[in-house]
């Protein structure tokens, strides 16, 4: 047989083909299971979500903290259960992180509440004595940037197929449905009116005026972001 | 050829007196040191084996003549010896081949390693130690242990003195502020802090029995602090009015009802846990993730604390 093969190039690069092909499909079919599909639960960043992972990338969290729970009892008691390839479906980029400085975010929004985080960021060793973080406080002067956020939501819609405006299935049985605006004043409108179910729960005067007066600060951006982690 | 031994031996020779120098006159050398020992004769073995194989091929080289039947083909005028498989090189070929259809098959979808696997392990190994040891604690090896728990998972907002940080959450040392009771009876509650009763109406379904009408703003500001000195001082008449109904004349809650507002209890603080609540200062979050055992004990903390 492999007389016959050396005779007949076209069959031999056949036969290479196939094998090399099933190398590649080893490596390929397993993105198609059920397991590397978004898990249900997940559903894409809202506007102002998104503006706030925004804020959180723009100011190097990712550097001190990790959004990846690994399956060990110690990290599933502190931080709750460990990370599924399939939630990281609408993260682009991931902000897995390479070291804890602080602790794991993976969840946070499990935990902490929009108050707390308020407290914390003005001042962290407030609520954590001993803490090293460093006080963010221009998060609550500076206005997030919902431009660049509306033209992210355009971007992932449109080439990744990211499932806004659809039902999207959550644990519970229910679906839900992530609004995207079809104009940019209808994402300045759409991230205001989150903006506004924020600062309903924080204490800054400051913050609730700017909102009131339709600015965003980027604090409130950050927290919706944060509480959104679960 | 006879260069070739020669030249051979000279070799052995060297390397072994490298080796000596090197190994030999190191702290301890060959006498006191087996480690030094296994080392030479271990560079020994290895040079000589390695002369005697290079000199057998080196005078195949320089002696062998090529024989042997030649193959049909020929590539642009190379022909190929028929040789047929050396055994051992075809036993082994064959080996590998069903050791690859049983790792293909068996060995590796059944006996895998599993990082999950080994984490679903660890914490049946773990639950069941739990189970085993802390089964039966109560009185002050619980408080013990809602104090570590409440030290990991709840001073982050509640402070390690669980007095609330300055305002920033609920103060655990007693049951209630004056505040938060005023908010209320002015908004009502459904928080289910005993698991299954009757949403608590706001101010507008409030009435006070003694007066016939709603409870008023003096009324509540009267109550709420004396709700929250303890079930003491004045306005024990308007709680008896307004309050009592439910909540018992005593405070003490009635169950199924409405929680205790005297003071805390193991169940009413399980039931935050397992639900979360919202009220004047903010959220909390549910603690659900914690165990039975843990929130038990949480709830043992906070009674003892507050008493």
């Amino acid at each position: 047989m492999f007389h016959w093969l050396e005779k007949h190039p076209f069959f031999f690069a056949v036969g290479v083909f196939i094998a090399i092909a099933f190398a590649g499909l080893v490596e390929i079919l397993p993105n198609f299971a059920h397991s590397s599909r978004p898990v249900i639960g997940t559903a894409p960043y809202s506007t102002l979500e998104l503006a706030g992972r925004h804020v959180y990338i723009k100011n190097s969290c990712n550097a001190c903290h990790s959004q990846l729970v690994r399956p060990f009892k110690s990290e599933t008691d502190r931080y709750g259960h460990y990370s599924l390839s399939g939630e990281y479906a609408y993260d682009r980029p991931f902000l897995w992180g390479s070291k804890r400085t602080g602790p794991d975010l993976m969840r946070v929004g499990n935990y902490r509440t929009t108050d707390w985080h308020e407290n914390h960021m003005k001042d962290p060793k407030s609520v954590v004595p001993g803490s090293i973080m460093p006080a963010y406080t221009w998060l609550f002067t500076n206005s997030a940037d919902i431009d660049t956020t509306y033209a992210e939501q355009l971007t992932v819609a449109k080439h990744f197929s990211v499932p806004y405006n659809q039902d999207v299935p959550m644990k519970d049985g229910s679906v839900k449905n992530v609004k995207m605006a079809q104009s940019l004043a209808e994402a300045h409108e759409i991230a205001l009116e989150e903006a506004k179910l924020v600062t309903a729960d924080m204490k800054d005067q400051d913050v609730k005026d700017a909102v009131n007066r339709g600015e965003i600060p980027e604090i409130v951006a950050l927290i919706a972001y944060l509480n959104s982690l679960k | 050829m006879n260069k070739l031994y020669i030249g051979g031996a000279i070799f052995i020779a060297l390397m072994v007196v490298l080796t000596y120098l090197s190994v030999g006159t190191s702290k301890g050398g060959f006498n006191g040191d087996i480690v030094n020992m296994l080392a030479i004769a271990g560079a020994i073995a290895l040079v000589t084996i390695t002369v005697f194989v290079v000199i057998k091929y080196v005078r195949q080289m320089q002696q062998d003549n090529a024989t042997g039947e030649l193959a049909n083909e020929s590539w642009d005028g190379i022909g190929e010896y028929k040789n047929s498989l050396p055994t051992g090189w075809a036993v082994m070929f064959l080996l590998t081949m069903v050791w690859g259809m049983w790792y293909w098959t068996i060995g590796y979808p059944v006996n895998a390693y599993s990082q999950i696997g080994e984490y679903n392990e660890d914490t049946a190994v773990h639950n069941a130690k739990f189970e085993v040891k802390y089964k039966d604690i109560t009185g002050d090896r619980l408080v013990e242990m809602g104090e570590s728990v409440f030290l990991a998972e709840c001073k982050v907002c509640h402070g390690i003195n669980a007095d609330g940080i300055d305002g920033k959450a609920a103060n655990l040392n007693h049951r209630l502020d004056a505040a938060s009771v005023k908010h209320v009876i002015e908004n009502g509650s459904n928080y289910q802090l005993l698991g299954s009763e009757m949403p608590m109406p706001d101010r507008n379904g409030l009435f006070n029995n003694n007066t016939g009408a709603l409870i008023t703003d003096a009324e509540i500001e009267v109550v709420s602090h004396f709700v929250a000195n303890g079930m003491s001082g004045e306005g024990a008449d308007i709680f008896i009015g307004a309050c009592s109904a439910c909540h018992g004349e005593d405070g003490k809650g009635m169950e199924y009802v409405a929680p205790n507002l005297a003071s805390f209890t193991p169940a009413l603080v399980v039931n935050v846990l397992n639900h979360g609540k919202k009220g004047i200062i903010g959220v909390m979050p549910k603690f659900d993730r914690l165990n039975d055992k843990q929130k038990e004990a949480v709830g043992a903390y906070i009674t003892d604390i507050s008493k």
